[in-house]
């Protein structure tokens, strides 16, 4: 299955910019605990701020974990049944399982805005200054992403099915695997 | 009702569980008229639990302690010290995994990062190729209920327990676990010539000073945490930092390159983990809006009626549950429904604890989807089931170490309170 080259091009741009909010919120998150112990120790106050951003910057880390696992299909599966099927039907249960994965990500991600959305109609405000939705907005667009994700994904295993063959650059995955 | 059995289906076939408990939560609150923003406000709530910090900064550090040359230092030292007894190599092993998955959460990671060493070092010495096999299987997943391991800090997240004294109600029954594996290792390997090492003080001193930089490790965690000056997730922090500071900047035993690929992979099993959860908050909270604990006590009160027949009937739901879920799985959809039975046959929340994680460990190698059990076929490229065969006797020996530790609840509650 030969994709275009500006496809493979926002293909690599994603995974790249996923990498790189995950070192910055792992590395802040490092940053800031150690330096509120330091400063918690050495009795300088002034770190309130920083409770909140550590507990938000955790659901960061989570939702774009989850949406890099979502490129790698690495979500934790239980998937007992279908290595007991043969490829072509194996592949095209796969489709029916990524659609539903689709549908419902998709669900959560639209109901996502609407959470997103009367949050900033209350004027909810993080740390005192900002507003919260800023932050919540990770959610929609993290089950927005892991939806389109899995759209991919059923285009793939779909292709694989009808033409029999396995697509390249893709292991087959080994039953019962997680992360 | 018919719906979820669907859901039941997909997930067999491998949908995401999140996903699965995402459905049949969206599926739920929809039938009770709830608007489906629910869900979104429920996953929001990571972001108001204060200890999951602990959960992305320990993962952290258990990946690059394991892609760094420690496991290496931690088999020297380990060799150094037991290296001289008969069956010695094989205590080396189940030390060396346990200390490690505590850090690295039972991941999977200890087989990969251990295994390489260990492996061909047992068959060097002479150790069968089946029990190597059977060994390197099973520790991988031996230090979970050693401090600060990720599964009990889930269960105190889910159970509002403290963390800290589950940390302390897992070490006996850890070492018994331990002590018995060692135990039968011994026994069995008594007729088998083995090549053992001399014990010198001096190769203890130079695996010491080798290792220094790692050693203080589980001082600055459980130090840290029950000296008062640390809170658990802090105590994550300053690891997460001081092994990054050890393998990254002093030993540069992990290249500045390798670092994006190592958050990553990392982060991919956190985002897995507390993906789950989120969903499952939501999950939760919809089966106790719909009466399903009451339920359960209903269908329990008439069936069972003592301690004793709820552990038993415990243990063997968690066996079963174990063969299919993972732990973090199991963890978060089954503790909070079970936590109230428990307490109406006064388990105690800790000792409940700690017997799910036990019991649970033992899904890490029972088919169909033992964990350890493929990793291992795949990264030893042994077919499975020789890897079943060859893990069978080190099963039943944890089996009976869970079964001692369901029912003498002391051996987990006599440290704390």
């Amino acid at each position: 299955m030969n994709l275009p080259a500006w496809w493979r091009r926002l293909d690599k741009v994603g995974a790249a910019a996923e990498n790189t909010l995950l070192i910055l919120s792992l590395g802040a998150m490092i940053v800031l605990a150690v330096a509120q112990i330091v400063a918690r120790n050495a009795g300088i106050g002034g770190m309130a701020f920083s409770d909140e951003l550590l507990r938000l910057l955790v659901l960061w880390v989570a939702m774009i974990g989850a949406v890099a696992a979502s490129r790698d299909d690495h979500h934790i599966r239980i998937d007992i049944l279908s290595r007991f099927l043969p490829f072509r039907l194996r592949k095209s249960m796969r489709v029916v399982v990524d659609l539903f994965t689709f549908a419902v990500c998709a669900i959560v991600a639209w109901y996502g805005v609407q959470f997103v959305a009367s949050t900033r109609e209350f004027e909810d405000l993080a740390f005192g200054k900002l507003p919260l939705w800023w932050f919540q907005a990770v959610l929609p667009v993290g089950f927005g992403l892991i939806a389109y994700r899995y759209l991919l994904w059923a285009g793939r295993h779909a292709f694989e099915a009808l033409s029999g063959t396995q697509a390249e650059g893709e292991k087959e995955e080994g039953a019962g695997d997680a992360p | 009702m018919p719906l979820n059995a669907l859901f039941g289906l997909l997930a067999l076939f491998g949908a995401p569980l999140f996903v699965i408990i995402a459905a049949s939560a969206l599926w739920g609150f929809y039938q009770q008229e709830v608007d489906l923003s629910v869900l979104s406000i429920e996953i929001f709530a990571i972001a108001e639990t204060p200890i999951l910090l602990a959960i992305p900064l320990f993962t952290f550090a258990g990946y690059v302690l394991s892609e760094s040359k420690a496991p290496a230092r931690l088999v020297r030292f380990t060799q150094a010290v037991f290296g001289w007894m008969p069956g010695g190599l094989a205590i080396v092993s189940l030390a060396a995994c346990a200390f490690f998955t505590a850090f690295t959460g039972a991941s999977g990671v200890t087989i990969i990062a251990l295994g390489a060493i260990l492996y061909p070092a047992l068959a060097q010495a002479g150790y069968e190729e089946r029990f190597n096999l059977g060994l390197v299987t099973s520790a991988g997943s031996l230090g979970l209920l050693f401090a600060p391991s990720l599964p009990i800090i889930l269960y105190g997240v889910v159970a509002k327990v403290p963390i800290d004294t589950l940390f302390i109600a897992g070490a006996a029954p850890g070492m018994l676990m331990l002590i018995l594996l060692a135990g039968w290792s011994i026994w069995r390997n008594r007729d088998t010539r083995t090549t053992l090492s001399e014990f010198s003080w001096g190769e203890v001193a130079a695996a010491s000073k080798d290792a220094a930089l790692e050693m203080p490790l589980p001082i600055v965690v459980l130090g840290g945490i029950y000296g008062g000056f640390l809170a658990v997730s802090e105590a994550a922090a300053v690891t997460a930092l001081y092994v990054f500071v050890v393998e990254v900047l002093i030993r540069r035993e992990i290249a500045w390159s390798d670092l994006p690929r190592i958050v990553r992979e990392s982060m991919v099993l956190v985002g897995g983990i507390l993906i789950i959860l989120g969903v499952s908050f939501a999950s939760t909270n919809y089966m106790i809006d719909a009466g399903v604990p009451e339920k359960l006590f209903e269908l329990t009160e008439s069936r069972v009626s003592s301690q004793l027949t709820f552990l038993f009937a415990l243990f063997v739901f968690l066996l079963i549950l174990g063969a299919i879920l993972d732990i973090f799985s199991a963890i978060v959809l089954v503790v909070p429904l079970i936590l109230p039975l428990a307490a109406n046959y006064e388990v105690h929340p800790v000792h409940l604890g700690i017997v799910f994680l036990a019991t649970m460990q033992l899904g890490y190698l029972t088919p169909p989807v033992g964990l350890n059990l493929f990793i291992a076929s795949y990264r030893f490229r042994q077919p499975i089931m020789t890897v079943y065969a060859a893990t069978l006797p080190f099963l039943l020996i944890l089996l009976v170490s869970v079964l001692i530790i369901t029912f003498w609840p002391a051996l987990s509650l006599f440290l704390i309170d």
